[in-house]
């Protein structure tokens, strides 16, 4: 997972291909975490306001989480913090209302 | 806010169903698009372009990595001004714009990506809507406005039903919308599952053919442009004279 090198003197060595890997594995937590909140939401009858709260705050741990497994390391990995808590985003937020809907459906709603 | 009770016989045969029909239906689209993909042919010339453009850019990339001489010496290959790779391929003639509409493989490739793609979008919508019409399946667990309702309660008439019920065509568009993340946690990240990526590449087809040259023009600029500058500056005297710190960070890096 290693991608990035800071050299003693002041100049960042990145590798390109692997900080796109780096994205690409953070994306992949980012849907997980979007399916199991929404399914979470949607069972404990979340409505509103409260469930998007509920949405970035299992973001924001799940960004917590990828903080703590690098510890103070982190910039290795990627180039600046908040792309941990941010990067795709609001594009699993579809997916977090698609199962936060049918779990609501399911189980509140019939 | 009226509360609807909705007969469980919804949820069995309409509500759970489009969900399942969706998913599954991506996945089809997915392993038709690979039985039915063609190996693109293309020719010498342009692989050899391609290959240049490539080799430029990661000396751009990584040319601190190398010494001076070394490095002078492969812009040298790139952009000398009698003999450089890229210089050279800027003075070449522009290739003849080839008309898409007379290569029989593009079209016959064109054919194909209608064929499993807008052909399923159409039937599929078309037969989600004939089937399942007029259903109230559930409610989205957040209030909308009223401007939703013409695009959330498609097939129902019902004048002051609250936005947030949903009908079963609109049921089926978030599906789609929803689980194209989903495709990519099982499929892999380059799957041929979303529909809606293929309406972004049949826009980029259309375009015209880009001349190689202006790309030429600019990776010759930018290589005349890069400045080297020596990233393991040193790095002997580090490794040989027990500068144990610098050692060790890089130890831990590679």
């Amino acid at each position: 997972m290693s991608d990035s090198n800071q050299t003693d003197d002041k100049l960042p060595v990145y590798n390109e291909l692997a900080a796109m890997q780096n994205l690409g594995s953070l994306d992949y937590c980012r849907i997980f975490t979007a399916l199991l909140s929404g399914s979470t939401a949607g069972i404990l009858g979340l409505t509103g306001l409260y469930g998007f709260i509920f949405f970035f705050v299992a973001n924001g741990v799940l960004g917590l989480f990828v903080l703590q497994k690098y510890s103070l390391h982190y910039q290795q990995y990627f180039k600046q913090c908040y792309i941990i808590f941010s990067h795709g985003l609001f594009g699993s937020l579809l997916t977090y209302i698609l199962f936060w809907t049918f779990l609501y459906g399911l189980v509140h709603v019939y | 806010m009226t509360e609807l009770l909705l007969d469980p016989n919804i949820r069995t045969w309409v509500f759970v169903p489009i969900v399942v029909i969706t998913f599954f239906i991506g996945i089809i689209r997915h392993y038709v698009s690979i039985l039915l993909s063609s190996q693109k042919k293309v020719e010498v010339q342009q692989i050899k372009d391609t290959q240049a453009l490539l080799r430029s850019r990661l000396l751009r990339e990584n040319g601190k990595y190398i010494p001076k001489s070394a490095f002078l010496m492969r812009k040298h290959y790139f952009n000398d001004k009698e003999a450089g790779v890229l210089k050279l391929a800027q003075d070449r003639a522009a290739p003849a714009a080839a008309n898409p509409m007379q290569d029989p493989n593009t079209l016959q490739d064109m054919l194909k990506g209608n064929l499993v793609n807008v052909l399923p979008m159409i039937a599929v919508g078309g037969w989600i809507n004939w089937i399942f019409s007029g259903f109230v399946t559930t409610k989205v667990p957040f209030p909308l406005t009223w401007r939703f309702k013409d695009m959330l309660q498609r097939g129902i008439n019902l004048p002051s039903l609250d936005p947030s019920w949903v009908s079963s065509a609109s049921w089926y568009f978030l599906n789609v919308f929803g689980l194209r993340q989903i495709y990519s946690l099982v499929l892999g990240a380059d799957n041929a599952a979303d529909q809606t990526k293929f309406m972004e590449d049949q826009v980029s087809v259309s375009g015209a053919p880009t001349d190689p040259r202006a790309a030429f023009k600019s990776e010759w600029e930018a290589l005349e442009l890069f400045e080297h500058q020596y990233a393991l500056k040193g790095i002997e005297e580090a490794l040989l004279l027990a500068d144990k710190p610098a050692l060790k960070s890089r130890k831990k890096n590679t």
